[in-house]
């Protein structure tokens, strides 16, 4: 095979090629997904260029003036949908972001908070671990998350559940999650924890303060009034 | 379609898996590396007319994922200084991989890591190789040879007794 190298080199490079080859790997997404991804990089390249001189003014303008910044993150919604075999993150229409996680997979957390960052949305996504800010949490994950099948549920934590509480929602089983992530206030991330095991998609979300010291737990919280 | 389109999805068909693999190598990671060798393969089509000339397209998506992969590490460091909280991310391929051959092939320097996936995976000779790095032929032979030192170490006797 390697019948240029040295012969105990070749030994050792066709040993790491079997070794690599013999895994089973993901098939190939559409050929639209890519293209679609190339166009929105053009766009945000084309439309980088052309408000560069219009931002730099605008942001002269706001320094002198002492005004506030933007009230939270701004949705990209040119994002491209990212669709692999572990989840999918695809923006809506209406300015959502829906967030799938396939059973039978374990998503990777660093490139599901790449993608929904992506998407404009801040984000710690942990696997295995749940975390959340070690004091009371933001309120209004409610209005932030919405959870598949079942209406909105919030784990309260404390006091009764409602839309828009501070305490974790909860997902017990397979489906898009739609994300509001124009909701989310400035300074604030949204944590997702899932387990580990591929079988289990219970995936619980809540609100965090950016750089907030955090408590992490390897099951969800669910607080003194929590459900399921 | 017209004949460009055409030309690349032929190309991206033939091309996904060999990058893919040259990819997971170099990160340990199925799903890092899917989105990463996406991403390549996504401005391989915006470039489609420069990289269709390259004497090896594949080399060039290979590189430009491992360096978007490499640049988003260095990003990432920077906006996360919440020390491992996703520890568990840092390798999916717990079931069928030599563990010791993984983590030996993700310790190896980035441009040892290159030359492996180039040589190993796409199959390049070592000129090729040497011009689409734009280094010497003999220093890819340097590469190589120190990272097959240090993968040998790894690697069980059995292993490397049954390729003989």
């Amino acid at each position: 095979m390697y019948d240029n190298d040295n012969p105990d080199d070749s030994a050792v490079l066709s040993a790491v090629h079997d070794s690599i080859s013999g895994l089973p790997m993901p098939s190939a997404p559409h050929l639209e997904a890519i293209t679609a991804r190339g166009r929105a990089r053009r766009r945000r390249r084309l439309g980088g260029l052309s408000m560069a001189g219009a931002g730099a003014c605008a942001a002269l303008v706001a320094g002198l003036a002492g005004g506030p910044g933007p009230a939270g993150p701004a949705p990209r919604h040119e994002a491209p949908p990212v669709h692999l075999a572990a989840f999918s993150v695809v923006a809506g229409a209406d300015g959502t972001t829906t967030l799938t996680l396939y059973p039978g997979q374990v998503a990777n957390p660093a490139a599901v908070r790449r993608a929904l960052a992506e998407h404009g949305i801040p984000a710690l996504v942990t696997a295995g671990r749940f975390c959340r800010t070690a004091d009371q949490p933001p309120p209004g994950v409610g209005q932030v998350v919405v959870l598949p099948q079942r209406p909105l549920q919030a784990i309260g934590r404390p006091g009764p559940m409602r839309a828009g509480g501070p305490g974790p929602m909860r997902a017990g089983g397979p489906g898009p999650v739609v994300i509001y992530g124009s909701a989310i206030p400035h300074g604030v991330e949204l944590s997702i924890g899932y387990r580990q095991d591929p079988q289990n998609r219970e995936i619980s979300f809540t609100l965090i303060q950016a750089g907030a010291p955090l408590t992490c737990t390897s099951i969800p919280d669910n607080g003194p009034h929590g459900v399921d | 379609m017209s004949h460009e389109n055409t030309e690349f999805a032929e190309f991206f068909e033939a091309s996904w898996e060999p990058c893919l693999r040259a990819v997971v190598a170099s990160t340990g990671s199925v799903q890092l590396a899917e989105d990463q060798v996406a991403e390549a393969f996504a401005r391989a089509w915006l470039s489609w007319r420069k990289v269709r000339r390259h004497p090896a397209p594949r080399a060039w998506v290979v590189r430009t994922a491992l360096n978007t992969g490499a640049l988003w590490w260095r990003k990432r460091r920077r906006e996360l200084p919440l020390a491992g909280h996703d520890a568990a991310a840092t390798s999916d391929l717990d079931d069928g991989l030599d563990a010791g051959l993984l983590t030996a092939l993700r310790h190896l320097p980035g441009r040892q890591r290159e030359v492996i996936a180039l040589r190993v995976f796409l199959d390049l000779d070592i000129d090729t190789i040497a011009g689409h790095l734009g280094i010497a032929p003999g220093t890819v032979r340097a590469h190589l040879s120190r990272a097959v030192t240090t993968l040998r170490r790894e690697l069980s006797p059995s292993q490397t007794m049954e390729v003989d």
